[in-house]
C-alpha cells in the first residue's frame, strides 16, 4: 500500500484520545523527520523518539577514558566519526572530546569500518592501536566477525556496545509508561529478529511492529498498531518482511555470542540497564583495553557518568521531552557547536529535527 | 550510524565482495551471510563494512531513493 493511501487509512481511523507510539532507532526519527511525518498525520497520534542512539548513550567514562589514553599513552585511538565530537564533562579549558585531544596531539582516528581497524593494526605492527567500539547489535556483529577472522595483537577494543531492547524494556518497566504502542528498529531486528521484541506484546500487552526506514514502511507499522490498539488485538507485526525475518541473521548472532558476554552497563544520563552492554569475552582479554591501561577515572571529576550541565538529553533519550522542551535547543545548543551528544549524533532527536528545519523551540510541530 | 546501505555485488573474493553503487566502490565482507548462495549482480545491505542481509533490486531501489533525500538534506542544512 503506498504512502498517500496508508495516510487516508489512518486518518479514517476512530481514535478517541491521543495515542504515544514510540520509535526506538535514530534511522527512523530522520526518516520519519525528513518525510514531515509528524505534520502529515492527525495531531493526536504523537510519534516519540526513543533511546536508539548509540552514540548519545555511550558512557561518559568511556570517552573519558579513551580521551585520556589518546593523551597519556603510545597509542592510536580509532572510533567511528560521530563519536570524535562528544563532549564529557569536563571545565572549558580542558580536553573534553577526541577531537580536541587529536588537536592536542593525540593520534585519534575516525574510521567507518572495524576491516579499517584491522587494516591500520596491521600497517602498523609497532604501535598499539585502541578500537573505540559504541554501537548497538547492527554495529557489533561486524565487529564480532572482525574477531571470528582474526585481529593482530597490537590491535586491542575499548567495548561500549549495548543491546536496544534492555533500554525499552526499561521504558516499559516503569510504573507511568510514557508511551502505548512501539516501532522496532529495523536494522537490529534484521541482525536479532523479530522475536526479540515479543516481550513488548506478551509482558506489555503493547502494539508493536517492526518497520523499515521508507515513510511506505513507517506508516503500514503506524497504521498497524493504531488498528491493533483500537481492537485491543496485541501482535508483533512485521513491516519490513523484505529485510527481517523473526530470528534474524543466525551467522550474525553465533558471532555475537562467540565473541561477547552481555553484561550489566551503564548508559549515559540514565545509569546501568541490566544485562545491556557487550563486552569481550575472557579469551579476547589480551586484547581488551580495559584490562591493558590503568583506569583513568577522576574521583574529582564533577557529574562522570552524566550529560554534560544544563543538558536535558537523558529526557529526550528517553522520550520524556521533545528536543524541542530542552531550553538549550537551537539557541546554546545547535550542531556547530554542541551542548549534548543529541546534537552531535545523526542518529541524535535534537540533530535530527534541526536538520528537518526546527531551528528553535517555537517552530515545532 | 543505525542505517545499513545498498549495494551491488560486482566481483566475489572468497568472503569479500567487490561492490558498487551511484559511482561508489567498496570491498565488503561477507563474513555476516556465510551460509547463503552470494552471486555477483546481488544486492546486498552494507553496514560498517559489512554485508548484513541479501535484499531484491526493488528494496534497493526504495532505500537508496530515501538515502538520496537524507543526503540532500544533509547538504542542506550543512550551509
Amino acid at each position: 500500500m503506498e504512502s498517500q493511501q496508508l495516510l487516508e487509512k489512518i486518518r479514517a481511523l476512530p481514535l478517541s484520545g491521543t495515542v504515544r507510539i514510540m520509535n526506538v532507532c535514530g534511522g527512523h526519527e530522520r526518516s520519519i523527520s525528513m518525510a514531515g511525518l509528524r505534520t502529515a498525520l492527525p495531531s493526536t497520534i504523537e510519534l516519540i523518539p526513543g533511546p536508539g542512539c548509540p552514540v548519545c548513550i555511550c558512557p561518559e567514562e568511556d570517552i573519558y577514558q579513551a580521551i585520556q589514553i589518546g593523551l597519556n599513552e603510545e597509542v592510536v585511538v580509532l572510533a567511528f566519526g560521530d563519536m570524535l565530537r562528544v563532549p564529557v564533562n569536563a571545565p572549558k579549558q580542558a580536553i573534553r572530546t577526541l577531537e580536541q585531544a587529536k588537536a592536542a596531539g593525540a593520534d585519534i582516528r575516525p574510521i567507518a569500518s572495524p576491516t579499517e581497524a584491522v587494516i591500520i593494526a596491521r600497517s602498523n605492527p609497532e604501535k598499539t592501536i585502541v578500537f573505540f567500539v559504541a554501537g548497538f547489535e547492527t554495529t557489533c556483529a561486524p565487529v564480532a566477525a572482525m574477531l571470528e577472522e582474526g585481529i593482530p595483537k597490537n590491535l586491542l577494543l575499548l567495548m561500549s556496545g549495548r543491546l536496544t531492547w534492555p533500554a525499552v524494556a526499561l521504558l516499559l518497566s516503569s510504573d507511568t509508561p510514557t508511551f502505548d504502542a512501539l516501532i522496532a528498529p529495523g536494522h537490529v531486528a534484521t541482525i536479532m529478529g523479530t522475536e526479540e521484541w515479543r516481550f513488548v506484546v506478551d509482558h506489555y500487552a503493547m502494539p508493536t511492529a517492526v518497520a523499515g526506514f521508507t515513510s511506505n514502511s513507517l506508516l503500514a507499522a503506524i497504521y498497524s498498531v493504531l488498528r491493533q490498539g483500537l481492537e485491543h488485538h496485541q501482535f508483533l507485526d512485521n513491516c519490513y518482511t523484505q529485510v527481517v525475518t523473526p530470528s534474524g541473521n543466525q551467522r550474525a548472532k553465533q558471532l555475537l555470542n562467540a565473541a561477547f558476554d552481555i553484561i550489566d552497563a551503564p548508559w549515559r544520563g540514565i545509569g546501568i540497564i541490566p544485562q545491556s552492554g557487550f563486552e569481550l569475552k575472557e579469551k579476547f582479554s589480551s586484547h581488551n583495553a580495559r584490562l591493558r591501561f590503568p583506569s583513568y577515572a577522576d574521583e574529582a571529576r564533577k557529574k562522570a557518568g552524566m550529560m554534560p550541565p544544563g543538558c536535558d538529553c537523558a529526557k529526550v533519550i528517553l522520550g520524556q521531552i521533545k528536543p524541542t522542551d530542552c531550553r538549550l535547543y537551537g539557541e546554546l545548543c545547535v550542531p556547530r557547536n554542541p551542548v549534548g551528544p543529541c546534537m552531535v549524533s545523526d542518529e541524535g532527536a535534537c540533530r535530527i529535527w534541526w536538520a528537518s528545519g526546527i531551528k528553535n523551540s517555537h517552530s515545532a510541530h | 550510524m543505525c542505517l545499513a546501505v545498498p549495494m551491488q555485488i560486482t566481483k566475489i573474493e572468497g568472503h569479500t565482495a567487490h561492490c558498487a553503487s551511484h559511482g561508489i566502490e567498496r570491498e565488503v565482507s561477507l563474513f555476516l551471510l556465510d551460509d547463503e548462495t552470494i552471486n555477483v549482480g546481488d544486492h546486498l545491505l552494507i553496514h560498517v563494512g559489512y554485508a548484513i542481509q541479501k535484499i531484491t533490486e526493488e528494496e534497493a531501489l526504495s532505500t537508496w531513493e530515501l538515502l538520496d533525500q537524507m543526503l540532500a538534506e544533509d547538504a542542506e542544512s550543512a550551509l
